[in-house]
């Protein structure tokens, strides 16, 4: 169980800067998400971590031990890839031993170690077969093993279970959770699956062009979005153009002729009377009342079963809504009323 | 990879190549541009176009070249296409046997052809017999075909190269590429014209390329055929005796500047090709699985080929154990008193233990330095890493000929690789150096290609699990493009035991001949010295037949072989 620390690390490919300036703290024993879309950097931070790639500046510390240019083997930083990278020419037993013989663990110890391992991921008697013979679950699954049977101080997952289905997906979710909480080990998991993030981590981090747009617990990001960005990326929100206005006790917003009651979560922000704002609002809260002061039709809607979506035209523009466990469904066309909490209104820079 | 482990491995690659590639190149070309008393010159460039028989050696050797890669592309495309399209009775093993061309030096073929069809043999034998043909006035097939007769034998020895490349080529396409063109609506045939052939262009110049330098520089075939008006045997009749004229070098220069351009058309080619950046097929291919007449037609065109293919090596297994061949379909009585008398010959088995020890070492130097090139170019970023690939390609281009006098000029007493030379003029080192850098190309080009197609991730997996970066090498990449390895080592072996051009020319001693010298002694010896040398060949094939099919079985799959 180690730290990790990255500070001011950049990376450039040529004239592309996939990290720029990136500064961030895992605790010991946390299971970490670097979180963003395609192109955002976050594969390129996970790779420094692991020492397959070289910041062009800053520095990388594994508890107070600047690992910078220390080589990927030295690191004990086991990390499970994307495509899995198992070897071929080695049976599963094969693959998972691979790193307890490099480290010349006696060979009645690798074999318990790697019964261990397979009992774990729950694939116990597959040790003698082919990697090719394996489903992508299983190959997913001795992927895993292969990383956690060296007893890593720290584990790295780039998009492990991207090649899963549903189904499986959201199994191996709690199995990673689970084995990285009962081996205590520190754990970099990257994903640009926000529900995934949302549901595995203690902390994450949403990266974006190459820096960190906000770093804190999935509530926390979900609750309080420091940027338009954010918002939209974590979740699903309504993203109003609005503009500030201070009421008597509460900040209010514009947003066409309606007023909407809110709050500012970036305190490095204090928008002025007048000031462009982005608002936003997430679909379930909004809710469907006949004291609401938001006054629309229904215009569309999906019915997904524990909840329904409805797309509300009002003066003002377009609003989705969410309704959980509905019991009263309304009719396209059908007038609502819509209020929201003062709470789940943000106001953001941009 | 670190970065000075890679600058490292390529400054002595390029310091290597200097010395012992640029260096022996250029001091045989440069003595086209230098005058006796010194200075430059063209003037020996422009005498070799205004003297006539050289000329017309030059303009000879140029068609031979064109012709024979045109018989060859008719041969090679073809059947890589059938062999792409279709699923057919005995694939697998036809796919090697039309491999088998390779493993006779075509000169020894040339040998087993003038038996077949020759004046006085088997072919006017059987037509004389069927009362075809007039005993009296036999028809002269050679004499006046002897141009066909080249272009047939060099055809006949080098559309594997071809084959191997297209089929490569092809084997590359993701079948989805065809399926979406079918998918769209393209009928067969105009999916063939609008996506496959396009697609297979890379394959069909790299091969064709080596196929045109190689049959362009041929000098063992002409030689057999008593050839004389053309470049390289003109070449090889006036620098014999090393000084004097400087017109053969004039005309190696031109050669070489042939070669260069054509190399550099199909790099270009090559290089401007989309194929470059496609992404590797995945799934299975869709070759048609044929049923009945038509499974054994494909196969029977293989058959054939691989038949034709064989009159050479029928030729010279006849030869070989005939007591007396002469104006008749099939030796009057066959005996293998030449084998024994072969392997009792003073040149024979010294011959073989040469060759061996030769090519052998010249295998392992040329894997050592092919994985450590093939690691910079695939792995490392460094720059000018394109720069060494193109380098390490060069000796397919420059005309083994060219090496050879290089080498030779170079290794004379007081000269700088006199130290090659051993105390009795032991050509050892001298040869094993020409044959490692003549065949370098064929290991870095198939440790190219399985490095490039192993997933460094794979490596990356090893490094994170606490791997050293040797060990990873010796572990995970290494087994994993074993298979490449060991057929691109199968195949510069073979082509360093039959190399010609440095073996005729660098071994001096007999008891430092390999084997296709002691064969080309043995050719011109008079009595049975024909039949000791189908002997010898007969040796070398079956021992070489060996090594190919091993290194098509290993490697052949997986393409990648005899790519530029």
């Amino acid at each position: 169980m180690e730290s990790i620390r990255a500070e001011k690390v950049v990376k450039a490919f040529g004239e592309t800067r996939a990290l720029n300036g990136v500064s961030l703290e895992i605790h010991p024993g946390e299971l970490f998400f670097l979180l963003g879309a395609s192109g955002c950097g976050k594969s390129t931070l996970l790779r420094c971590i692991a020492g397959l790639e070289t910041p062009n500046e800053g520095k990388i510390f594994f508890g107070d031990r600047d690992v910078t240019d220390l080589a990927p083997h030295k690191r004990e930083a086991a990390m499970v890839f994307q495509s899995y990278a198992l070897w071929p020419h080695l049976t599963v037993a094969k693959n998972i031993s691979f790193g307890l013989e490099e480290r010349k663990v006696p060979k009645d110890e690798i074999k318990r170690r790697v019964d261990e391992a397979l009992e774990m991921v729950k694939m116990k008697g597959y040790g003698e077969r082919s990697i090719d013979a394996m489903s992508g679950g299983q190959q997913q699954r001795v992927a895993l093993a292969r990383a956690l049977v060296v007893r890593p101080k720290c584990l790295l997952l780039d998009e492990p279970l991207s090649n899963l289905d549903a189904q499986l997906r959201v199994e191996m979710r709690r199995e990673i959770r689970r084995i990285v909480k009962e081996y205590g080990l520190t754990a970099v998991y990257v994903t640009h699956d926000q529900e995934e993030a949302l549901a595995m981590a203690d902390r994450m981090a949403i990266l974006a062009g190459g820096v960190i747009e906000q770093l804190g617990a999935p509530e926390d990001i979900y609750r309080n979005p420091r940027s338009a960005y954010v918002a939209g990326f974590i979740g699903e929100t309504n993203l109003l153009d609005g503009q500030f206005d201070h009421g008597f006790v509460d900040s209010i917003a514009k947003w066409g002729s309606i007023g909407i009651e809110g709050r500012v979560t970036d305190e490095s922000w204090q928008p002025l009377a007048g000031d462009k704002v982005k608002i936003s609002i997430r679909p379930e809260a909004l809710r469907i009342c006949d004291d609401g002061s938001i006054v629309g039709n229904v215009i569309e809607k999906v019915y997904l079963g524990q909840r329904i979506q409805y797309w509300v035209e009002t003066v003002s523009g377009r609003l989705q809504v969410v309704e959980l466990n509905p019991q009263r469904l309304y009719a396209l066309g059908d007038a609502v009323k819509l209020t929201v909490n003062r709470e789940d209104v943000i106001f953001l820079a941009k | 990879m670190k970065k000075g482990y890679a600058i490292g491995v390529m400054a002595s690659v390029m310091v290597l190549f200097a010395i012992f590639f640029v260096y022996p190149a250029w001091t045989i070309v440069s003595e086209a541009f230098w005058k006796k008393g010194g200075g430059f010159t063209l003037s020996y460039v422009f005498a070799v176009f205004h003297d006539p028989v050289y000329l017309e050696g030059l303009w000879n050797a140029f068609l031979l070249g064109i012709t024979s890669t045109m018989v060859t592309l008719m041969i090679a495309f073809p059947l890589a296409l059938l062999g792409h399209k279709y699923d057919f009775a005995g694939k697998k093993i036809l796919g090697v046997l039309v491999l088998v061309p390779l493993i006779l030096p075509p000169f020894v073929g040339a040998v087993g052809v003038k038996e077949m069809l020759g004046v006085d043999g088997a072919w006017n034998a059987l037509l004389i017999d069927l009362g075809w043909m007039d005993a009296a006035h036999p028809y002269d097939w050679l004499a006046n075909g002897r141009f066909l007769g080249i272009v047939l034998m060099n055809a006949l020895h080098l559309y594997p190269i071809l084959y191997m490349n297209i089929a490569a080529a092809l084997a590359n396409l993701d079948p989805a590429m065809e399926q979406a063109a079918e998918n769209l609506g393209c009928p067969p045939w105009r999916r063939f014209w609008k996506i496959t052939f396009p697609l297979a262009m890379p394959g069909v110049f790299a091969g064709s390329s080596i196929v045109f330098i190689w049959a362009f520089t041929e000098l063992g075939v002409p030689l057999v055929f008593d050839y004389a008006r053309v470049a390289p045997v003109q070449v090889y009749d006036g620098i014999k005796d090393l000084g004097g004229n400087p017109l053969p070098y004039a005309i190696v220069a031109i050669m070489l500047a042939i070669s260069a351009v054509v190399f550099a058309v199909s790099k270009l080619v090559i290089g401007r090709s989309p194929l470059g950046t496609a992404p590797r097929p995945k799934g299975r291919s869709n070759d048609v699985p044929l049923k009945g007449i038509r499974s054994y037609m494909v196969a029977g065109v293989f058959l054939l080929l691989f038949l034709v293919a064989s009159i050479p090596h029928v030729g010279v297994i006849f030869l070989s154990c005939s007591n007396d061949w002469y104006q008749t379909v099939l030796p009057n009585t066959l005996t293998m008193r030449h084998f024994d008398e072969a392997l009792g010959n003073s040149l024979v088995v010294p011959s073989i233990k040469n060759s061996l020890y030769y090519a052998s070492v010249a295998t392992v130097i040329d894997l050592i330095l092919g994985l450590a090139i093939a690691w910079v170019v695939v792995r490392s970023k460094i720059r000018g890493r394109g720069l060494l690939d193109g380098l390490v390609m060069l000796p397919l281009a420059v005309p083994g000929l060219v090496m050879a006098f290089g080498y030779l000029a170079l290794s004379q007493p007081g000269k700088p690789f006199a130290f090659l030379v051993g105390a009795d003029g032991n050509p050892a080192l001298l040869l094993i150096v020409a044959y490692a850098f003549r065949r370098l190309p064929y290991i870095v080009r198939s440790a190219v290609a399985g490095l490039q197609q192993s997933n460094p991730v794979l490596e990356e997996a090893a490094r994170s699990l606490g791997s050293t970066p040797a060990r990873s090498l010796r572990k995970i990449a290494i087994p994993l493009i074993g298979a490449n390895l060991a057929a691109g080592a199968i195949l510069a072996f073979a082509f360093a035991m039959l190399e010609v051009s440095d073996s005729l020319i660098l071994a001096q001693q007999t008891e430092h001949y390999p084997i296709t010298k002691a064969i080309y002694t043995l050719l011109s010896t008079l009595g049975n010295g024909e039949q000791l040398a189908a002997a010898l060949g007969l040796w070398a094939m079956v021992f070489l037949s060996v090594a190919i099919m091993g290194a098509a079985i290993i490697g052949g799959k997986r393409g990648g072989l005899f790519k530029v």
